[in-house]
């Protein structure tokens, strides 16, 4: 395959002032088990071939599934037409920030292939997890596997080569307790789907599903009975798994510089975190460190470099509470006068990389949770994520979770149901005033990033443990 | 797959390798192409070509499925093989697993050859159109332009064949001036529908009136819903309420309303692939025949959408709203949402309200609780106050926490123009609609 690109690279070097070719293969295994019964087992496959040029100064893509060496020329010749098409509107030519080129392999270290794991022992897990969480009123359990093998292979007219294989697996379980006129459900290790990472098998056996399906299942019949979160204005503390997604919302989407230029202001929208904010704004309190690393092991954003040839980073977005980086394409580097933080991703071969969310990582603080939570006269304990909106500025933004804890004079208490919690993203982050420590922190998969048009679903990640934010409006779904 | 011809020699050439299983197919072919433009100028611009197969292999009640997007004769006489080898480690399913029969269909998907030739030049000729005119107003302008030409092929060894050609031409714009925003958006089959003019007046009638934003607290408004926003609420209802696996599960607004008259005569909303403004598929991704099915019948609970595997499992009818095999586990969704109209124009709704707000569009629109189907999301792009029967000043935007259950309750007018905007798997029609009970629970600063 590399060589049919070579060939193709070396036809249209002279006719572009740039051009990547990527050939993505993705082998995908997808099993779904309902009350401990197998409900789907798919397998696929799926290859092909994007075209990327850049021709006086705009860009054109075309892409295939046909790897005929014929057809992908004229996969070529259609991406330059498209370029000059673009070239029509043009206001000033596309340049790209520099990047030396790399010549390179990388591969997703793992203990143990998915692919290599038997069906029958995936599947035997599920049942066997989602048969022991029916009890009581808990009348309907989810549990589900997904592994991913990707093959990227990447050349550019800078002489950039890079092969890349990434695998990732993920998985959990879920209880739904029903009746009354109401369901309530409970999710492990996370909500929708549960947890990801690029890893290996080794993943889903260290989230021990046998253990705690048990558990879910009684706190899904618990919610059933519980009232609803009352309404206010309180202190809470948000678990790992729900303050994954808060910073996704609020900080992940807003620091896409794409955003900030206005590039996705028709779909997803635009960003409150403007260039003139750029180390000159108080995002959130000084425990607020948030960090863009694709280096870390296992994390759902983890890759040797992106799809415009960038190695993996970490790069600071919030340090100690001010605002001070963006997530960067080589193209809207180039703007700021800086050098790309490896952050342009594409979903597959048919899609252009865009700017995407790598590992956006809270960094943890030094506190126990037991002192995280002590230091509460009455709030909320909030986690497992079940509902999100955000403004399409990323300023108003309202979560709803599965599960809700009363903390009264410092201890956990009863169960409400129905929490939702709303805030307005940089007077909520300034009202962060602990971060547990890194004991109890983990990096969350998030498998279903949306964005841009075609619609692009990214698998990114956020390292938290629980933190705490003060008099923050608090109430029940209805 | 040019032809229905090709599509059969497909279906052979996959037979050959699958011998006495019991099988189905689903093949789809796309040419596709999208311009995007923001700030004025067209930043993203691609093209792709993709046929994607799926094949199910049935042996005695194990089902395996694979999937896969190169038709070589090695690509799928290897997959097919892993197939089998699935269906032979699996468990059985713990219903009977019947498969379709041969059906007739009575509709075809709209198709457009100008739309199918429409080139990425034609496309950026229109955009630079519409950039130099908003552009006179000093707005800019961001959106996306797409043409496609899709295929699909089902059959089965029972001897279903199901062959099906459209085109779309879908069209969404934001012009923006500061705070000052309008949207507007176009979906077709044909490309001598679209109207860039038409687009471009749309947007500044919108853009010149939405400035200068004033602030209003939150609270219970009447309000009118534009098409645009009617369909987003439209497709969440159908998404969360109307799914027949979930009602089966009772775990649906449905299962404790059905057939209580709980809405005002007027509201009645169904799946109806037969509707003169939607743009049909003929048939789901089994072969059943796509039909009419009522969710809402003059303010009627009714039922919900079926898919092949839920009826199958809970001995119900299909209603042709099957699914690929990757979503089966959520069940199914409406296809082609529709709203029956009712006898007012949107000009006698603004002047009949009093006081209330007119919503152009919503963002980022969630489910908060599924039993009530109480939503949340906010206003963007030109949300104003309606006063003493007028369009009025622009207001900043709002989240909204309402029930859709009591938002249709309190409708009382509809408008007799209905609008064609994007669904969840089809489009929706809408109409504008007027209700006394919406709940805006917070705001924004812009």
């Amino acid at each position: 395959m590399k060589e049919i690109l070579k060939n193709i690279l070396d036809w249209l070097e002279p006719k572009v002032n740039y051009a990547d070719l990527r050939f993505v293969q993705i082998e995908k295994e997808n099993i779904e088990v309902e009350n401990g019964i197998l409900s789907s087992y798919n397998v696929s496959t799926n290859r092909g071939v994007g075209i990327r040029v850049l021709v006086d100064g705009a860009w054109g893509f075309a892409a295939s599934n046909n790897l005929n060496k014929i057809f992908l020329q004229e996969t070529a010749a259609k991406a330059l037409d498209i370029a000059r098409a673009s070239a029509l509107t043009k206001k000033e030519d596309v340049k790209l920030a520099h990047e030396d080129k790399h010549i390179d392999t990388y591969i997703t270290p793992i203990t143990k292939n998915p692919f290599q794991v038997s069906p029958a022992e995936k599947i035997d897990l599920l049942v066997k997890a989602t048969r022991m969480m029916i009890k009581d009123k808990v009348k309907k359990s989810e549990g589900s596997f997904i592994f991913y093998k990707t093959n990227k292979l990447f050349v550019s007219t800078e002489g950039s080569e890079l092969e890349q294989t990434i695998f990732e697996s993920g998985g959990g379980i879920t209880a739904y307790a029903i009746g009354e006129g109401d369901f309530q459900k409970r999710s492990y290790p996370s909500s929708f789907g549960g947890d990801y990472a690029t890893r290996g098998y080794e993943f889903i056996e260290e989230m021990n599903l046998l253990e705690n399906a048990e558990r879910v299942a009684e706190e899904a019949n618990q919610l059933l009975l519980a009232p609803p979160a009352p309404e206010g204005v309180t202190d809470i503390v948000l678990g790992g798994s729900q303050l994954a997604l808060q910073v996704h919302e609020s900080c992940g989407h807003p620091v896409e510089l794409d955003r900030v230029l206005g590039k996705e202001i028709s779909y997803a929208g635009g960003s409150f975190l403007t260039l003139d904010k750029l180390n000159n704004f108080t995002y959130g309190s000084p425990e607020v460190t948030i960090v863009a690393d694709a280096t870390v092991p296992g994390g759902l954003g983890t890759f040797g470099y992106d799809d415009e040839g960038v190695p993996a980073s970490k790069s600071f977005l919030v340090n100690k509470g001010k605002f001070v980086g963006y997530l960067m394409s080589r193209e809207d580097a180039f703007k700021l006068g800086l050098p790309s933080n490896g952050a342009a991703r594409a979903e597959n071969w048919n899609r252009i990389p865009l700017v995407r969310m790598t590992n956006i990582n809270l960094l943890p603080g030094n506190l126990e949770l037991d002192k995280l939570i002590g230091d509460i006269k009455e709030g909320l304990y909030l986690d497992y994520n079940k509902s999100w909106s955000i403004d399409d500025k990323r300023i108003n933004f309202q979560f709803g979770t599965e599960i809700a804890r009363e903390i009264k004079n410092g201890k956990l208490g009863k169960i409400y149901k129905n929490a939702v919690y709303q805030g307005i993203t940089p007077e909520f982050w300034k009202s962060c005033d602990g971060i547990s420590s890194e004991k109890y922190w983990h990096v969350w998969g998030v498998p279903n990033c949306g964005k841009g048009q075609p619609g692009q679903a990214m698998h990114v990640a956020h390292g938290t443990s629980p933190a705490r934010f003060r008099k923050v409006k608090v109430g029940a779904s209805k | 797959m040019k032809d229905i011809n090709s599509g059969k020699e497909l279906v052979n050439k996959i037979k050959s390798f699958i011998k006495n299983y019991d099988f189905e197919i689903i093949a789809s072919e796309s040419k596709s192409e999208l311009t995007r433009f923001a700030e004025s100028y067209i930043h993203q611009n691609v093209a792709e070509a993709d046929l994607n197969l799926t094949v199910k292999i049935i042996n005695e009640n194990r089902i395996g499925t694979v999937r896969m997007n190169s038709i070589d004769e090695h690509t799928i006489s290897k997959n097919i093989e892993k197939a089998i080898e699935v269906t032979k480690i699996t468990p059985k399913l713990d219903y009977h697993y019947r498969l379709l029969t041969p059906q007739s269909y009575k509709i075809k998907s709209k198709y457009s050859k100008d739309t199918a030739d429409f080139t990425p030049l034609n496309r950026a000729q229109l955009v630079k159109q519409l950039i130099k005119e908003v552009n006179k107003r000093e707005y800019e302008a961001a959106g996306a332009f797409k043409t496609e030409e899709s295929t699909l092929l089902v059959a089965n060894s029972e001897g279903v064949f199901a062959f099906d050609r459209g085109t779309k031409v879908d069209f969404n714009c934001v012009i923006t001036r500061g705070n000052s925003t309008a949207h507007t958006s176009f979906i077709d089959s044909d490309i001598n529908n679209f109207s860039i003019n038409k687009i471009t007046d749309e947007l500044l009638e919108t853009a010149l009136k939405n400035v200068e934003q004033i602030e209003i607290d939150p609270g219970v408004y009447t309000v009118i819903l534009s098409p645009e926003a009617v369909a987003e609420i439209l497709n969440y209802a159908g998404y969360t309420a109307f799914n027949g696996k979930t009602i089966m599960e009772d775990k649906s607004f449905v299962c404790h309303n059905q057939g209580k008259k709980i809405f005002p005569e007027t509201i009645t909303v169904c799946d109806d692939p037969f509707d003169e403004l939607t743009m049909p598929l003929p048939f789901d991704l089994v072969g059943y025949p796509r039909e009419k099915i009522y969710l809402i019948k003059d303010g009627v609970v009714k039922d919900g959408a079926y898919d092949h595997l839920t009826a199958l499992k809970y001995n119900r009818k299909c209603t042709g709203n099957t699914l690929s095999p990757e979503s089966a586990s959520f069940g199914a969704l409406p296809f082609n949402l529709v709203m029956k109209e009712g006898d007012s124009t949107i000009d006698e709704m603004i002047s009949g309200t009093k006081k209330g707000i007119y919503i152009s569009r919503f963002h980022y629109v969630n489910i908060l609780n599924p039993m009530s189907i109480q939503l949340t999301g906010m206003t963007r792009d030109g949300t104003f106050l309606i006063e003493n029967g007028k369009l009025g000043r622009a207001i900043k935007n709002m989240r909204f926490n309402t029930s859709v259950v009591d938002m249709l309750k309190a409708v009382d007018m509809i408008s007799k123009e209905r609008q064609i905007k994007e669904g969840f798997v089809g489009p929706t029609v809408a109409p504008y609609l007027r209700t006394n009970n919406f709940t805006f629970s917070s705001k924004t600063s812009f």
